[in-house]
């Protein structure tokens, strides 16, 4: 992940200025609400993050008061997409970059001028990045990793290689060996989420087309029946066949999932963003990992003949936007500033131990969990992002078999190789 | 409720004994039984009270968003309220070209035909167990009838911690009966996870249809059973000849509204598997909600359409079943 | 009455039947015991052993619930819309059923089939043209609007089961109460309301099962914390993220806990209402 070493000074300066240029609107701006609505309502540290960054702004601004409500995600759809049709919702809303309904309807506010985009990446930027202007302010980034239990790999007498990057009949070999010994490989399920079921096969088929092909395969204009495809596929079948999921992959949910690869009844591998802390780095009575649990990162595995198996998919998460709709797009947006400050970029990495679209000094890096970070940045070393996943990059029929083939019945052992890949075709190949 | 509880109502019908006819007769006799009044008209003026406060609300908040609907099925809605007259062409494409709809049209009905008739079976049984005193009845009615007091939202969850393949309740007790060979993963087969849903959905709706049964046994005349007792009829033959053509309204109004609630199955299925696995357990409620909510397009003319034809369906299939069963007088649309 | 269809003390007959009754009651009640159970226990002690009895009652995460998590504003707000809603059904209801069973008039039956075909509407297609009418009238993100939004959308059912039970009141009552020199409102309030009680029961009591219970509409309808319902809040124990178990049957044991004390009082009276009020 590209975080940067920004020189103090300059971090400053740009507080001041930001600072500086909102006094005038101090006259002005007495009396206003800003609303916002937001997902990640049970992540207690994005929580705090943000009613951080909401008084803050209201410190700045006398006369400024920002309400938060807080939703899950499925509430929160339904809500948006009632409330902004019809002109309505929340001055500022959380968003994803998948989400582009939003922004090809009209209802997110350009905010090429309005957000201050110094404190912003702008690889991340640039995802939100349509018809050359910005709709969303990047805030968390997430790769795709392979968290694994350090012991486990010990006691079944495998070493990791340095690169930290198994071959793909190491991993299949890997797979077996757990198996025999009694451990489930690969604590996955897809019980309430459309994706994580595809790690595996995403991060396979990226590393073997790589990037170029990989983005044609979801933009429909690479068949699923090409001989790379189809030996991808081939070999997530033998994973799959090998016992590589668990039996009750297809209910498990996401938060189970993690309990099960850390604590019960325990797994080799978890491969996951790496917003993993998110639901693992929390106090054990609440579902998080026990603290002394031997955690450790692998890279996906390399494809024979890949393209680019230093590939890997990065992405970004949680993003703001400002609704068109919104009276107040001045303040608005310095509440989108306030949330992206070098300081609160710091406070993201050390409270959240997660990627970030803002502009923030690691080297400072500190926190209960700074040996998790570090062998996180390790794992960054040398890859080369692709951004974005396929929920990114497919849509409607495409989109959906996505969660129902590749993402459930084909790791599920629902569906030969063949079938998959001609579900597949049907839905997303435009050729 | 419904007829059932009426059982004894309806007094034109024979057999339908009812105190309450005597006790009008009585009423009507010391008047003499003259007809100049005529109670079944009434001023304009006292109509429209009694109409006019169910009229404005439901015509505000039920028939407008209809007919908006209706006419969203004709259009592709498009962001800033701009709408494209397209005919029936999302009517065409419905038809032609959308094979999850039809995947879930099946699931539908399937799910439909099984779990109506096993709950008004299912439910009449119950309330004959009970009817016919069994050990501790009071405690079982209240028993019984807690899966209605509870949401979705609620038995959805449960019932996913049942059906969970390593700890969940189904397949520890499998294991339990050494019938281990049987245990599944419940919801994530396509062949067992629209049965899961159904067996679910029976579990929460058998005590409703149980209490509606047991009113209508309570109201039936106890004379006619007395006599059957005496006859030394069997409890079978009293059952088939006596119970069941007695209930027959309360049988029929309870297929319907169940018949109706199943064809708009949604929350149960939503909570339990989303409609997964590979489309196994799509309802044609949840495509609708996908197509408007979870599919990147906030077109909803298409989904307008899906909703529009699945009414039009429902209300043949009860007005065909009303006439069929020759019910008279009741849902009449 | 003392029907008599079974007899319970032939052995014979009896020991199926029993075993039926004690297995389907085991099934219906289970659920309901199991979360209660949990309800006391914390999520590791659950995790470690699903189906264990409590080793120590942790009545605390009542109170925890109930403070934390702004459970006492959820409740409240959820009393006030169930209850006003159920009350307006009833008596809004009431009157159309009341209408549609004695009076004969042109449009009698439009007006049925308009109302009744309400039943079968889908109702995810109309939150979002009643989203846009909820606005226009300011009724947005307030309590009346989610209620009267409930009123309009549980009128069918309700309209169906009194209509139903109303017709079958013999027209000579009211041909006599006519004649008694009743006026119309009369007749109602004092002939239709009191004997149709049972069936007014069994429409309280399923509509205040339903709303209580209500989601899809109270999601997109309220937007501030403190306007939200009961069944929003269990959702808020229900994160996606950190599985909170142990949390979630706490929530849900508040949340059912009205819906049981409802029907504990009521069910006898509801099914000697039923039988007995009308007729015997």
């Amino acid at each position: 992940m590209k975080i940067r070493l920004i020189p103090h000074c300059l971090a400053a300066t740009l507080m001041a200025t930001a600072l500086a240029t909102s006094v005038p609107n101090l006259a002005k701006a007495e009396d206003v609400t800003l609303t916002v609505w937001t997902h990640e309502a049970d992540e207690d540290a994005k929580v705090a993050f943000r009613e951080l960054a909401a008084r803050n702004l209201e410190k700045a601004h006398p006369g400024v008061t920002v309400k938060i409500t807080w939703y899950e995600k499925n509430p929160l759809l339904a809500a948006l997409k009632t409330a902004l049709p019809a002109g309505q919702g929340p001055d500022v809303l959380y968003v994803e970059p998948d989400w582009t309904e939003y922004v090809d309807a009209g209802y997110l506010e350009p905010l090429d001028d309005l957000v201050n985009w110094n404190n912003i990446e702008p690889w991340a930027r640039q995802v939100w990045v349509h018809n050359g202007k910005t709709y969303g302010v990047p805030q968390e980034a997430y790769t795709n990793e392979i968290y694994y239990n350090k012991d486990l790999l010990k006691k079944l007498g495998v070493e990791l290689p340095a690169n930290a990057q198994f071959t793909q009949e190491q991993f299949l070999d890997l797979v077996k060996k757990a198996k025999a010994a009694g451990i489930t490989p690969i604590a996955q399920g897809v019980g309430d989420r459309p994706f994580p079921g595809a790690y595996i096969l995403g991060e396979a088929l990226l590393r073997k087309l790589g990037k170029e092909d990989y983005r044609k395969l979801w933009t429909g204009q690479l068949s699923f029946e090409d001989p790379r495809v189809v030996d991808v596929f081939k070999w997530v079948k033998e994973l799959v066949d090998a016992g590589a999921y668990p039996k009750n992959f297809m209910t498990l949910k996401l938060g189970e999932s993690h309990y099960y690869f850390y604590t019960k009844p325990g797994a080799l591998m978890l491969p996951m963003g790496s917003w993993y802390t998110g639901r693992a780095f929390v106090p054990v009575e609440k579902g998080g990992q026990p603290p002394d649990f031997p955690l450790g990162i692998m890279q996906f595995p390399a494809m024979d003949g890949g393209a680019c198996n230093q590939c890997k998919t990065s992405a970004i998460g949680a993003s703001f936007a400002i609704n068109a709709a919104s009276k107040h797009k001045k303040i608005a947006a310095e509440f989108l500033d306030a949330m992206s400050t070098p300081e609160m970029g710091k406070r993201w990495i050390e409270t959240i131990y997660l990627q970030t679209g803002i502009k923030a000094d690691v080297k400072q890096f500190s926190g209960p969990h700074a040996a998790y970070f570090t062998e996180l940045m390790e794992r960054q070393k040398g890859a080369d992002y692709f951004i974005g996943g396929p929920r990114d990059l497919t849509q409607g029929q495409c989109k959906d078999s996505f969660a129902q083939v590749m993402n459930s019945a084909f790791p599920g052992g629902l569906l030969s190789v063949d079938e998959a890949v001609k579900m597949m075709n049907t839905a997303c190949y435009k050729g | 409720m419904l007829q059932g509880v009426g059982a004894a109502g309806r007094g034109d019908r024979p057999g339908g004994g009812s105190g309450l006819a005597a006790r009008a007769k009585l009423f009507a006799s010391f008047r003499g039984g003259g007809r100049e009044v005529d109670a079944r008209r009434a001023a304009p003026a006292t109509l429209a009270l009694f109409l006019a406060p169910a009229l404005l609300l439901y015509g505000g908040f039920t028939v407008y968003p209809v007919l908006r609907t209706f006419y969203n099925s004709l259009h592709t809605i498009k962001p800033h309220n701009v709408e494209e007259f397209v005919g029936l062409a999302n009517f065409a494409a419905l038809l032609h070209a959308d094979p999850v709809f039809w995947k879930a049209v099946g699931n539908t009905v399937i799910f439909t035909a099984v779990a109506t008739v096993a709950d008004v079976l299912g439910g009449l049984l119950l309330a004959l167990a009970l009817f016919s005193r069994a050990p501790l009845a009071p405690l079982l009615r209240v028993v019984w009838f807690t899966p209605v007091l509870m949401s979705y939202v609620v038995v959805g969850i449960i019932w996913v911690w049942i059906y969970d393949y390593d700890w969940g309740l189904a397949n520890m007790i499998l294991r339990w009966l050494h019938l281990g060979a049987f245990e599944q993963s419940w919801l994530g087969d396509p062949h067992t996870a629209l049965w899961s849903v159904m067996a679910t959905h029976i579990w929460k709706w058998l005590g409703f249809n149980m209490i509606i049964f047991l009113a209508a046994l309570y109201a039936l005349p106890s004379e006619v059973l007395g006599a059957a007792e005496l006859d030394n009829c069997g409890w079978l033959a009293k059952l088939v000849y006596i119970i069941i053509p007695m209930l027959r309204p309360t049988i029929l109004n309870l297929t319907v509204l169940s018949f109706i609630g199943k064809m708009m199955i949604f929350d149960l299925v939503w909570i339990m598997t989303g409609g997964g696995p590979l489309w196994s357990t799509e309802t044609v409620s949840t495509y609708v909600y996908k197509r408007a909510f979870d599919w990147n397009t906030f077109d909803l003319g298409y989904p307008s359409a899906i909703a529009v034809l699945w009414f039009a369906i429902i209300l043949a299939f009860v007005v065909v079943m009303t006439r069929l069963l020759r019910q008279r007088d009741r849902i009449e649309f | 009455m003392a029907p008599q269809a079974l007899d319970w003390r032939s052995p014979l007959r009896r020991a199926p039947l029993l075993l039926f009754l004690l297995v389907y009651t085991v099934v219906s009640g289970g659920p309901f015991l199991w979360v209660a159970i949990m309800s006391v226990r914390t999520t590791p002690e659950i995790f470690a052993s699903p189906y264990a009895l409590p080793s120590r009652f942790h009545w605390e995460k009542f109170v925890d619930a109930w403070t934390r998590s702004n459970y006492g504003t959820y409740f409240w707000n959820s009393i006030i819309v169930v209850v006003t809603a159920v009350a307006l059904l009833t008596i809004i209801g009431a009157m159309v059923a009341h209408c549609l069973a004695r009076y004969r008039f042109p449009g009698d039956r439009l007006i049925r089939f308009v109302i009744l075909s309400g039943m079968i509407l889908p109702p995810q297609l109309l939150i979002l043209s009643l989203f846009q009418i909820l606005l226009e009238y300011h009724l947005y993100n307030t309590l009346s609007g989610l209620i009267l939004v409930y009123v309009a959308g549980h009128l069918a059912m309700t309209v169906y089961i009194l209509e139903g039970f109303f017709a079958q009141i013999p027209q000579d009552l009211f041909d006599a109460a006519k004649m008694d020199g009743y006026g119309d409102f009369e007749i109602f309030w004092r002939i239709t309301l009191p004997i149709g009680v049972p069936a007014l029961f069994t429409t309280v009591t399923l509509n205040f099962i339903i709303l209580w219970n209500e989601f899809l509409y109270a999601v997109v309808l309220l937007t501030e914390d403190d306007k939200r319902t009961l069944p929003l809040g269990i959702m808020h124990f229900m994160g996606s993220h950190q599985l909170d178990v142990g949390m979630v049957a706490t929530g849900l044991m508040i949340a059912i806990g009205p819906v049981i004390i409802l029907y504990a009082l009521f069910s006898d009276t509801m099914i000697k209402g039923m039988t007995a009020g009308a007729v015997r």
